[in-house]
């Protein structure tokens, strides 16, 4: 209900920044959207400011805030949207795995979108209520509906899709773009309809979440792992739990809670990865074995 | 942030006769402000005199008061004046930001001269001069960091770290918005720290326990790819790679070159990087040898083969849906030994059309100060720029928080808030009235949050009904305001979530949670509705419980789903000792170090020598 104070959260956006020229592109954006804005207040002044310190200007001015608050969105949307589809055409976005470095055009070019979009994204998501958003998702390309709830975690804003009645819980991470050693691995995310994501839970990019389906919190999916409909999947990767029965009807009074909590850890345990401390001496001896064969499996390949 | 390691054969063969001493964290407000109001006033006098004086003499002289729309475009003074303004706006904020760093570049190097942060364990249950500074610093950190990255120009959040001398962060190293990392860390150059990854150089375990303040030092081209957590004294070597989630307990070493996974971490085969990563061996090639891929760009530049993306065939071959009997369904399929979240899916837009009348009405207070401060504008008026600026900002704030108690009430009248399981679905009453509830008190809380003195939300959770006080803070977490119990002194971790109410499928749960005194819990944290804490209990970081759990007093939980790990008896420990551990090899190492603490105070210390 209440989101950390030190943190923004809503459409993530990185702030990567390759060359530092390209936040030239950003000044453009916040220099020209604010000068609707001022025509707007010039009008409001023109109208009231009749005499010397009219009361009625006074009144009506938390009135007129509001709508030049909106109307300095959309003026940002329209010049982000229109410099956005000029860089488009000069490179189209693509999916694959990229370089994290300087001299790779798609992640040169995916830190210009980031920051030509972080202006309209910023100033949507500064507004109290959540509409301003769901317009910048569409705008920018996320397939999404008014019914989803994307706000409390973070959601990237490019190469994604929704269905309806989306939950993305408290501090999720929906990725269609992660960097990890020095790649950059992009691909299409797609959530289906109804599907919850827990707290805290991390979906990578390429993931398929199908309809129904819940992702329990703490858990993370693997690249390109789908998720099939109407099951539950917990750890870390994902894993199928249950089957999700909590659609059916007339189950007020069955839904229980769990007696033996170390029972369930154990059953957790199975599904989470095994931990190195809990391995057995042999078990261990034949881990290092594989791990010098795949070394010089690694040493052929090169 | 809080975390909990494994215990480290820790028996309790000495039971100390003596009681221990538990003196609380005395917290100096009357400084604490002191410090505030020199970081906000200095920061917004500059800015404020040039916003102003543009408006008056020139804004409204040429712009606002030329009467014909065509002559703004036609005449160049107009049109200068419009066209400089938003600049003058960036560049008021950029002189501001300055500023920030500057009063707290001051503030910090002097608390850095009257007591230096160093490594060590701080006592959390005896008052030091020690513990107070290191309150004090990270206090004074906080509106820097908070204007920094949530503003408009995040980019220079890195000048800002640098220059206050709070972390060292190197060249080309990206941190994305995070609840820690924020003081006493050394990143190394072109690091990517992703999002909502915590560098806690400093974790508190227990109420009445310790502070770990170590440095944490990431090499060079270290990346974190999201929410991982680091605690204090690891030191990461260079080319690590941390995949999501990957947790690295506290005075860990990890040498580098290598990727990483878990909870704690540990490193992984070729193999499953590739299942993971959906990665080819001929890309995990270009990862180990980047710079001959460099330089091989450069040659064929012209050759670049660009992938369509190819429309796949997502749907995967179900078995036909059939229809479930609902008396067949076993108890363990009904039980909820899940966790998922209570965030809202539906907003009804039509509720709230009624806070354009609560952001007038709070507006307007404030249009009321603006006309008697506008009077006789002069000299005082500027001086008091910052201040009524601020005022101000509080006054809305708190007028929309009146405006929409005010409507909760009379909410409450028609349909009384009440704990049970309902169906998740328009129509139901419990469900619309729930939703409503959550929407009016969301936008508040939400103002409140984004103020600058945000710590002062606990005044929120109290308007809307909830028991608490100012011993307790919650600032940093997602925490539902309703069904919610705190008692005295509890301390709920950075990115923690306390859920009261929990979307399941169709149904909503609704059941309250209960926090005894002296509660803890961590960081990144998911508490269940139904949980119910006991006196002086923790509950570990990257943690869950589960509903309806209850965890014992006394007793530090920890794991997805919490279960016991050792007694809380952290004050009675030996706290000169520490426990490094090498990831790769697997081996632990125990050291000493000196305990952070008042020369006059050490010997209240259990060491080797002095034994209490």
């Amino acid at each position: 209900m209440s989101i950390p104070n030190t943190m923004r959260i809503g459409p993530f956006i990185p702030t990567v920044l390759v060359k530092k020229r390209y936040l030239f592109f950003y000044l453009i954006i916040v220099w020209f959207s604010f000068i609707p804005v001022f025509l707007e207040f010039w009008l409001y002044w023109q109208f009231l400011w009749n005499y010397s310190r009219p009361i009625h200007f006074y009144t009506f001015l938390p009135l007129v805030i509001l709508p030049m608050y909106i109307t300095l969105v959309f003026s940002a949307i329209f010049i982000a949207k229109i410099l956005f589809m000029a860089v488009n055409i000069i490179h189209k976005p693509q999916v694959g795995v990229f370089l994290r470095h300087p001299s790779d055009k798609d992640y040169r070019y995916w830190c210009i979108r980031n920051i030509i979009k972080r202006w309209p994204f910023w100033l949507s998501h500064r507004f109290p209520f959540p509409f301003l958003d769901n317009i910048c998702f569409k705008v920018f390309g996320v397939k999404t509906k008014f019914s989803n709830s994307l706000f409390e975690g973070w959601v990237d804003t490019e190469f994604i899709s929704f269905g309806k009645n989306v939950v993305v819980g408290q501090g999720a991470i929906v990725q269609s773009s992660v960097i990890i050693g020095n790649l950059l691995i992009i691909k299409r995310t797609i959530i289906e309809d109804d599907v919850r994501i827990g707290s805290h839970a991390i979906i990578m990019p390429g993931t398929y979440v199908g309809k129904r389906s819940v992702l329990a919190a703490n858990s993370i999916t693997t690249v390109d792992q789908k998720l099939e409909d109407g099951y539950i999947y917990v750890g870390i990767p994902a894993k199928k739990f249950k089957r999700n029965y909590f659609f059916e009807d007339g189950l007020q009074d069955k839904i229980g809670q769990v007696e033996d909590v170390e029972a369930l850890r154990a059953k957790y345990e199975k599904i989470y990865i095994k931990r190195y401390d809990e391995i057995s001496h042999k078990e261990r001896k034949e881990l290092k074995k594989e791990q010098k064969e795949e070394e010089k499996k690694g040493i052929r390949l090169r | 942030m809080v975390e909990e390691t494994k215990s480290e054969s820790l028996d309790g063969s000495e039971n100390s006769q003596e009681a221990v001493i538990k003196e609380p964290v005395k917290i100096q407000f009357k400084i604490y402000i002191l410090i505030f109001a020199i970081i906000y006033y200095s920061s917004w006098i500059i800015p404020g005199f040039i916003l102003i004086t543009y408006f008056f003499f020139i804004f409204r002289k040429y712009f606002l008061d030329t009467s014909n729309f065509v002559m703004l475009f036609t005449e160049l003074y107009p049109l200068l004046s419009l066209i400089l303004m938003p600049l003058l706006i960036i560049v008021c904020y950029l002189i501001h930001l300055l500023l920030i760093g500057l009063a707290t570049k001051l503030c910090w190097s002097i608390t850095e001269k009257i007591s230096p942060s160093k490594n060590g364990i701080i006592p959390r249950n005896i008052q030091s001069k020690t513990a107070n500074y290191y309150h004090m610093r990270s206090f004074m950190i906080k509106y820097g960091k908070n204007a920094f990255t949530k503003g408009m120009i995040p980019w220079l959040s890195n000048w800002f770290f640098n220059f206050v001398g709070a972390s060292k962060i190197g060249k080309g190293s990206t941190i994305e918005e995070s609840v820690g990392s924020d003081k006493f860390i050394d990143v190394g150059k072109n690091c990517y720290i992703g999002v909502n990854s915590t560098l806690a150089s400093h974790l508190v375990q227990g109420i009445f326990g310790n502070i770990s303040y170590f440095e944490v030092k990431l090499k060079d081209n270290v990346t974190l790819a999201a929410m991982n957590q680091i605690g204090p004294g690891s030191e990461i070597g260079k080319d690590s790679f941390l995949l999501p989630l990957a947790t690295c307990l506290k005075h860990s070493v990890l040498k580098g070159g290598k990727y990483y996974v878990g909870i704690p971490l540990r490193k992984i085969f070729t193999n499953k990087i590739m299942a993971y990563l959906g990665l080819t061996p001929e890309d995990l090639e270009r990862n180990d040898s980047l710079n001959e891929f460099i330089t091989k760009n450069k040659k064929d530049k012209i050759k670049e083969k660009i992938k369509e993306e190819t429309e796949e065939d997502f749907t995967i071959k179900q078995e036909k849906e059939e229809s479930v009997d609902i008396d067949c369904l076993t108890k363990e399929d009904l039980a909820l030994d899940f966790t998922t979240s209570s965030a809202i899916s539906r907003i009804n837009v039509k509720f709230l059309t009624v806070y354009i009348p609560i952001f007038w009405l709070s507006g307007f207070l404030v249009s009321i100060y603006l006309y008697e401060y506008t009077r006789d504008p002069g000299f005082t008026t500027i001086l008091f720029l910052p201040i009524a600026i601020f005022s101000m900002w509080y006054i809305f704030i708190f007028g929309v928080l009146f405006f929409s108690k005010l409507l909760l009430i009379l909410v409450n009248l028609i349909h009384k808030p009440r704990e049970g399981i309902f169906i998740a679905e328009i129509g139901d009453k419990d469900y619309e009235f729930w939703m409503l509830r959550t929407e009016l008190k969301k936008i508040s809380l939400w103002l409140i949050r984004n103020s600058p003195f945000s710590w002062i939300d606990v005044i929120a959770f109290k308007w809307f009904g909830i028991n608490m006080d100012f011993s307790s803070h919650l600032n940093d977490a997602w925490c539902d305001a309703e069904f919610v119990n705190f008692g005295r002194n509890n301390l709920i971790g950075q990115g923690a979530t306390i859920m009261s109410s929990m979307v399941v499928g169709k149904y909503l749960i609704i059941k309250r949670v209960i926090f005894d005194d002296y509660v803890m819990v961590g960081g990144h944290t998911t508490i269940a509705p139904g949980t119910i804490m006991g006196r002086d209990s923790v509950i570990g970081a990257i943690s869950t419980t589960i509903y309806n759990q209850i965890l014992e007093p006394n007793w530090i939980y920890f794991g997805i789903p919490g279960i016991k790990l050792k007694e809380n008896k952290y004050a009675e420990e030996r706290r000169d000792l520490i426990m490094k551990r090498d990831v790769d090899q697997q081996v632990k190492v125990e050291m000493t170090h000196e305990v952070n603490i008042d020369e006059d105070k050490k010997k209240l210390i259990k060491t080797e020598k002095n034994k209490v």
